[in-house]
């Protein structure tokens, strides 16, 4: 004889989940990951806030590096093409990804912009984040490397404000270095808030109108410059 | 700043697994978040009333425990609490990413979370 038991109405239960709830994003960041590593591609990730110089470095990283290495550049903003159309101007390909009212790019973003792309003909790829320095934090890409652009004209205090994304960074820039007089801004002082909050932070400074210290951003990546 | 992506993930899995667990109520709901998400807690459990409030998850309690930054060093073998920043003019604390005790770089071991730990629902 079996017996069959059941809940009665207004029974109460507690269900265990532990669900990580970064976990899709981390699984598909591991994916585009391996992906970059089977075909030979170093992903660089730039982050800072807008108006900080992301789209400048890239500029002139792609400028430095033309003659060298093959390079696809990935665009993350809300609504505007105007950041991607700049690169597209360098003779790059480039794909705007559209991040919709999301205020940070995904590693699923990243992946469907991967797709678009051969990677058999790619030795290095780019990707600009939304200009944000909290969320970006949170959301892994996939990259190997992770780049914080901080500039002068946001003040002394933009580093120590927003920690967390020094955690993960491998070179923090710190741009507009021309401005620092008129800004009043201390630069060793923000070069050494970076290092008493991640000692392996490399700390590079740059004037990305000029290219002034963007050979040293590249080396600072890995990545090395035509002579 | 991405509070409400991030409730609504949280209000998604609980009515997922509420459906799958046949509820008509959800009662409770414990998460754990963070320190170093810096996920506004206020603001999320705003979001958690607002995006709850046409479903089974009506009312229900929302338990957040705060996770507080961990690391360990592979120099110097600690493993414990960051350290923070200990500056007057900043007026919120700052964490570092270095060791407390040999100044070496650490690994992050807690403090990233954002976890659905439990639900408690009734049938």
């Amino acid at each position: 004889m079996t017996h069959t038991v059941q809940s009665e109405p207004g029974e109460i239960f507690d269900i265990e989940l532990d669900e990580n709830l970064k976990k899709a994003n981390d699984l598909i960041a591991d994916e585009n990951s391996r992906q970059l590593l089977k075909h030979g591609v170093k992903a660089v990730d730039v982050m800072g806030s807008a108006g900080s110089g992301k789209t400048s470095l890239i500029e002139q990283l792609v400028l430095l590096l033309k003659g060298k290495y093959r390079m696809v550049a990935f665009k993350g903003d809300l609504t505007s093409k105007i950041d991607s159309e700049r690169i597209a101007n360098l003779g790059i390909e480039t794909v705007q990804i559209s991040t919709g009212r999301e205020c940070h790019l995904d590693a699923n973003l990243v992946r469907k912009a991967l797709a678009r792309v051969d990677l058999t003909a790619v030795d290095l790829l780019f990707i600009e984040n939304v200009g944000n320095l909290i969320c970006p934090a949170d959301f892994r890409l996939g990259s190997d490397k992770r780049v914080v652009v901080v500039s002068v004209t946001e003040g002394p205090y933009m580093v120590v404000k927003h920690p967390l994304i020094f955690a993960d960074a491998h070179v923090a820039v710190i741009n507009k270095i021309d401005l620092a007089g008129p800004m009043d801004v201390d630069l060793n002082k923000l070069g050494n808030d970076v290092r008493e909050i991640n000692r392996k932070t490399s700390v590079v400074f740059t004037n990305c109108r000029t290219g002034q210290g963007v050979r040293d951003v590249a080396s600072a990546l890995g990545i090395e410059p035509p002579p | 700043m991405h509070e409400l992506s991030r409730t609504s993930q949280i209000v998604e899995a609980v009515l997922n697994e509420a459906e799958k667990q046949h509820a008509a109520k959800v009662l409770e709901v414990e998460v754990e978040i963070g320190d170093l998400t810096f996920l506004g807690l206020e603001q999320v459990r705003f979001a958690y009333k607002i995006l709850t409030d046409k479903t089974i998850a009506k009312n229900s309690k929302l338990t957040i425990k705060r996770v507080r930054g961990r690391g360990s060093c592979g120099g110097c073998g600690y493993d414990g609490p960051l350290s923070y920043l200990d500056d007057p003019q900043f007026h919120m604390l700052v964490p570092t990413f270095n060791c407390p005790r040999c100044g070496n770089p650490l690994s992050i071991s807690a403090g990233r979370e954002c976890i659905m730990k439990r639900i408690r629902i009734m049938k």
